[in-house]
């Protein structure tokens, strides 16, 4: 068409007899021409990205103090949209050079993505990996105050420079807010954030949750039957409960002596800790709600012991700090890969490299009459194993099936039975009883990371480096349900107090937490700068907690999805969380060789004062480190009477 | 632009056959062997995760290789951490010490031994919060602030039931032990420069110094029994007990029972520093004081601490066979401890006491001059004893005592620099005259001492010229805390002592006394019973007091 219309003008000019200006026409096309030609791209494009975020880049560092911290947090997704579109242009070598010459800046906060991201070097690996296909695909979403956003434009208008522009244009988001700028701190949502997972969550978090307590539980009904019985005889109460104490001590006798003990301990304390509780849950009931899986109905005799316990429960709070046991498995030969504690803390299992678990019975090892007398006990099981008479000399019960290491163990609650996960791809269940493999569960593509028995027992969560978290029933070989969405491997798995819900971490640094009965993504958590290793929620259904491969602690209100408190907990991976049972404390495991502390009342309370307006979160306070003898700290377990067991592998080196 | 260089992949490609790969493909291959090893090593870091490991192995690149569906490497069998060395003259270059192995070798030497089965054990890491110091928990650090001491020892306490007899190992943090050696070398050595007063100073101000309580109380113990006969190096290691005891942040009860020893060593040895030449009166003065401070310090916490204490001293006050200097010792320490324990375990004694002591005073009968002299200082320090006891009693009359304290003195002095020449009558009525302040000086220890040679001043003395010599060095050390006044006095003494009627002098003092005395029974302000005790005592007491100023 264009050329249409220049063939007619040549041809009219010619007719009229207009030569200068025919040639003037000429001469102006070829240096239009020429002009297009001589910006070669290879070479001006990549110094465009380069001068460009130079210029922006010492812009934002010189800019109002007040505004800075805003206006640096562009920089971040600018950097990194520079950095591939050079390499999908195709400049290897100067993608590489931008990236050294301006990578420190974002070392700090980034580290962990600019490691990933600097190993791409071609356009293909732009497509291959996950993170940088996020990054381009989506759109970051910054938040910006009124007046950083007017510089910004201001400044981008200004220096013409077309390159930053686009960047800006095409991958940023600017979410203006007027008023002051936030203040430095509140850095929780600022840039690793991509747009769409951003509103992926927001949409996902405005869901209804049901995060109250089950109906109808064991912890309910003595609740009631206490209030009742408050109501009618307050002396008989009395009474009958000196003599429960009584009964109790006779029993606790029994008994081994580490375990009386620390019985007798939680004893004196159990007392006065019950009348407080029993007014401290009158003040806030968290709402109960149905189950939505079958559960199972616990024995008699099995409801009886958890009354037991929840009568001799210590209250634990910032001034009553609990008493740890320790549990330190010796020349483990950097095999233990996991280990889990069962609920009293009578049985240790350990989950090995050499694709072995081993159970340690801890009231038997008290006993030394067991290691040489051991025929009369385990005689039903030499039939079952060929190497009965060695079987006898070890303090153990040891499970081969495996075929890869054991990556997790996990205990039902009354401790009959015992899951190990493998990178074999398969689940185990073992019985403790009969100290044999009774199913494998194959369904996992990879290595199951993590595998977890539900409060309830019967149902089973798994988390696998297939990028999928399964919910399984013990008497099925196929799993229930596939929870699908994380980005990458989950890492971990727990389950929620009232079964209606699990909680995954994955390695692409978010948690969700999954509805069980629609397998549909309830939550999704997004804060953490590194893998996710470790899960817990909190006894009455509210707040999760999660730790990082960077020492970092995240505590979340599942209601609203939001982050209450982050707080650099430990130097290193937080293998473990756990609640105590009222839910006052949290305890962290880390592979700094500490187990610390964290009140958590004083954080709730803040958090209720200020519900409204999203201010600054609190920070959890620390309450006690408790440094072990280089044992790196992988497993914490709080027992129904608030004893917290705590296990882990001394470590050679040291 | 890789990391990667294309020599590299030209390397490997000869290596497994293939001679001449066009520098295109190597050129291609290089960024793309670069992404699959962080690929690798980024799962690799997943599985180092997933065993709860910060260090990675070759197992862990094994398993990643295995994520990928590829062939694991081998020969890199090991569950410990590979350890890579740095080629010489090269900054990024390392290698894996790989040493060949002799077949013969591996085959002849004997059987490893079986690695030990994996166990698992039990202890307490806390106990209601709080660490028991157990070998399986790390050691508390050293350091610990001064207010978490008290805290601390409650921690322990705690713990009792759990394990009580393990050691602990207490760990000394490098600066504390550069202090402690530092200290050492100042009191060892250079206890006169400034330096030791500003050590001393730290060590009654520093908060933190408690880890090195039991150090301290070791070393002085230590050093006390080796270095009885060295007085300064005594007296350092006294000042610096009095600094210890006196610093705020130091919870130093625990070692009390182990200083206690070296002090008392201090006041009651038999030989302190050497005997003729050392001023080791001072060291006993010194100690009794210190003694005096714990057991008011302590003696509510350690309600047997002074009855200890006392008995001890008492044993050697009342064991004729002692040395005197012993007896002295005993006697400073008994009447820093109180008016009432003088009065209590000395007074009874007292007129037993002065007939042992009383020929070891006599020129004739006691030849040895050095021992003389010890009598004489015992002599003082029971007449100090009495005194202040009496002074103490006294000073519950008000009364008689609240009269001009200044004034006394400036008489005294006037007394002793203006009426030299006169003869002691005079003195004795002016004396009279002012009876408050004679009482006082007649009834204050330091005031006795003074007050007797400056009264005596124009009395002659008929004893040898070494006796006046004596009587000054006597004062001056007694009277350490006395005004320059008593100084003068004693000079004054020294100058007039010969050409004094001792005879009346004697009858003047006693007067004074005894007159005295009177005026309190008089005034109905002691009691009866006191006076039954006292009346003897304080005779016995005066007596001396004249053949005192008699020699």
């Amino acid at each position: 068409m264009e050329e249409e219309v220049e063939k007619a003008v040549f041809v009219y000019l010619r007719k009229k007899g207009f030569r200068l200006t025919e040639i003037a026409l000429q001469e102006e096309q070829t240096r239009l021409s020429s002009d297009a030609s001589s910006l070669s791209r290879s070479e001006s494009d990549a110094a465009k990205y380069y001068d460009g975020y130079g210029k922006l880049r010492s812009w934002a560092y010189n800019s109002l103090d007040s505004y800075r911290h805003e206006l640096l947090r562009v920089l971040y997704p600018v950097f990194i949209h520079c950095f591939m579109d050079l390499v999908a242009q195709g400049h290897m070598q100067e993608a590489r050079t931008f990236f050294q010459t301006f990578r420190e800046d974002h070392e700090m906060m980034h580290l962990r993505d600019l490691q990933k991201l600097e190993g791409i070097l071609s356009p293909s690996h732009l497509e291959e990996m996950e993170l940088a296909r996020l990054w381009r695909q989506n759109k970051v979403k910054i938040r910006l105050c009124q007046y950083s956003y007017e510089l910004l434009v201001q400044y981008l208008h200004k220096t013409q420079s077309l390159a930053m522009l686009g960047v800006i244009n095409e991958h940023i988001n600017f979410e203006v807010y007027p008023g002051q700028p936030a203040s430095m701190s509140d850095d929780s949502e600022a840039v690793s954030l991509i747009g769409t997972s951003q509103d992926l969550a927001r949409e996902i978090n405005q869901k209804e949750l049901h995060w109250g307590l089950l109906e109808d539980s064991v912890e309910e009904r003595m609740e009631k039957t206490l209030s009742e019985s408050d109501k009618t005889e307050v002396d008989g109460n009395k009474e009958a409960d000196t003599e429960d104490n009584n009964k109790k001590k006779t029993d606790g006798n029994k008994h081994s002596t580490a375990v009386n003990n620390k019985k007798k301990k939680d004893k004196v304390v159990g007392a006065t800790g019950k009348t407080i509780r029993s007014e401290s849950s009158m003040v806030s009931v968290p709402p109960r709600v149905k189950p939505e899986l079958t559960l199972p109905q616990f024995p008699p005799e099995v409801e009886q012991s958890i009354l037991e316990d929840l009568r001799n429960r210590v209250q634990l709070n910032s001034l009553a700090l609990p008493s740890v046991s320790f549990y330190t498995f010796l020349n483990t030969h950097n095999g233990l890969n996991c280990s889990t504690i069962s609920h009293d803390g009578s049985l240790v299992a350990g989950g090995f490299s050499d694709s072995s678990v081993k159970i340690w019975d801890m009231a038997k090892i008290g006993q030394p009459g067991r290691a040489s007398n051991p025929q009369g006990e385990n005689g039903s099981m030499q039939g079952m194993h060929s190497l009965a008479s060695d079987e006898a000399k070890r303090p153990y019960s040891l499970l081969q099936g495996h075929s890869g290491p054991v990556y997790s163990v996990s205990f039902s609650p009354f401790a009959d039975f015992l899951l190990s996960s493998s990178s074999d791809n398969t689940i185990r269940l073992w019985s403790t009883r009969l100290n044999a493999n009774l199913v494998s569960y194959k369904g996992h593509n990879f290595p199951v990371w993590d595998a977890q028995f539900s409060p309830m027992g019967h149902y089973f969560a798994t988390a696998s480096h297939d990028r999928t978290a399964r919910l399984w029933s013990v008497e099925r070989i196929q799993p229930l349900r596939v929870m699908a969405g994380h980005l990458s491997d989950v890492d971990c798995v727990q389950w929620h107090p009232n079964c209606n819900y699990i909680a995954t971490g994955s390695s692409d640094k978010t948690v969700r937490l999954w509805d069980v009965q629609t397998g549909n993504c309830a939550r999704l958590f997004i804060g953490h700068r590194s893998m996710v290793l470790s899960l817990a929620i909190s006894p009455d259904g509210r707040f999760m907690a999660s730790g990082d491969e960077d020492g970092t602690i995240m505590l979340w209100d599942l209601s609203t999805g939001r982050s209450v408190s982050p707080i650099i907990g430990h130097s290193s991976c937080v293998w473990t969380l756990a609640f105590s049972c009222e839910g006052t404390l949290l305890a962290s495991g880390s592979a700094d060789c500490m187990v610390k502390l964290w009140d958590i009342t004083s954080s709730m309370k803040a958090l209720k004062t200020d519900d409204s307006k999203s201010g600054p979160a609190s920070r959890l306070r620390l309450l006690k480190a408790l440094p072990t003898k280089s044992t790196p700290v992988y497993t914490l377990r709080f027992s129904r009477r608030n004893l917290l067991f705590a296990a882990g592998a001394l470590s050679a080196g040291s | 632009m890789s990391i990667v260089p294309k020599e590299t992949i030209e390397v490997i490609a000869q290596s497994i056959g293939i001679p001449n790969l066009s520098p295109d493909v190597a050129l291609a291959l290089a960024p793309d062997v670069e992404y699959r090893l962080r690929e690798i090593t980024q799962e690799a870091i997943k599985c180092m995760r997933h065993t709860k490991r910060t260090v990675l192995t070759a197992d862990d690149v094994d398993s990643a290789l295995n994520l990928r569906n590829l062939e694991p490497i081998y020969g890199f069998a090991s569950s410990d951490p590979l350890k890579f060395k740095r080629a010489i003259g090269h900054k990024d270059l390392f290698y894996l010490d790989d040493r060949e192995v002799d077949f013969k070798e591996v085959i002849d030497a004997p059987l490893p031994k079986a690695p030990l089965d994996t166990a698992v054990v039990t202890h307490w890491l806390a106990i209601e919060g709080v660490q028991p110091a157990i070998p399986e928990n790390p050691p508390i650090e050293a350091i610990v602030a001064p207010p978490d001491g008290k805290k601390m020892d409650h921690g322990k306490d705690d713990s009792l039931p759990i394990d009580l007899k393990l050691p602990i190992k207490h760990v000394l943090s490098r600066e504390l032990q550069m202090y402690f050696d530092k200290i050492g070398e100042l009191i060892l050595g250079r206890a006169d420069t400034p330096l030791f007063k500003d050590a001393l100073l730290s060590l009654a101000k520093d908060s933190g110094l408690h880890p090195l309580v039991p150090y301290f109380s070791y070393f002085i113990a230590d050093e006390v029994s080796r270095n009885l006969n060295n007085l300064p190096i005594l007296f350092a290691l006294m000042r610096v007990v009095k600094s210890l005891l006196s610093n705020p942040h130091i919870h130093i009860e625990p070692y009390l029972h182990q200083m206690m020893p070296s002090i008392i060593t201090c006041l009651v040895a038999k030989r302190v520093g050497h005997q003729i030449s050392d001023n080791h009166w001072a060291i006993r003065d010194f100690a009794s004081k210190i003694v005096a401070s714990i057991c008011r310090r302590y003696g509510h916490v350690y309600h047997n601490l002074q009855s200890r204490l006392t008995k001890t001293l008492i044993h050697a006050f009342l064991d004729p066979s002692k040395a005197l200097t012993q007896h002295y010792g005993a006697i400073q320490g008994l009447s820093a401890l109180g008016p009432s324990v003088v009065r209590l375990l000395i007074l009874p004694n007292l007129e037993t006491y002065m007939q042992l002591l009383d020929p070891e005073m006599q020129l004739d009968k006691q030849k040895n001059e050095l021992k003389r002299k010890e009598a004489w200082r015992v002599y003082g320090s029971l007449l100090l004893a009495g005194g202040s006891c009496l002074y103490d009693r006294l000073r519950l009359f008000p009364g008689l005592l609240s009269p001009p304290d200044i004034l006394p003195w400036k008489t005294n002095k006037k007394i002793a620099l203006t009426n030299l020449p006169n003869n002691k009558r005079k003195a004795s009525s002016r004396l009279t005259a002012h009876q408050p302040p004679t009482k006082k000086l007649a009834v204050d220890p330091t005031g006795t001492n003074s007050q007797f040679p400056s009264t005596d001043g124009p009395a002659t003395s008929s004893s040898s010229g070494s006796n006046p010599n004596h009587h000054h060095s006597h004062n001056s050390s007694n009277n350490n805390s006395s005004s320059t006044g008593n100084i003068t006095n004693a000079n004054a003494n020294i100058n007039n002592v010969s050409g004094s009627g001792a005879h009346g002098q004697r009858v003047a003092v006693s007067n004074v006394l005894r007159q005295a005395w009177k005026e309190d029974l008089d005034a109905g302000h002691l009691l009866s019973s006191l006076h039954g005790l006292f009346g003897e005592g304080i005779f016995s007491f005066i007596q001396p007091a004249e053949m005192h100023c008699f020699i």
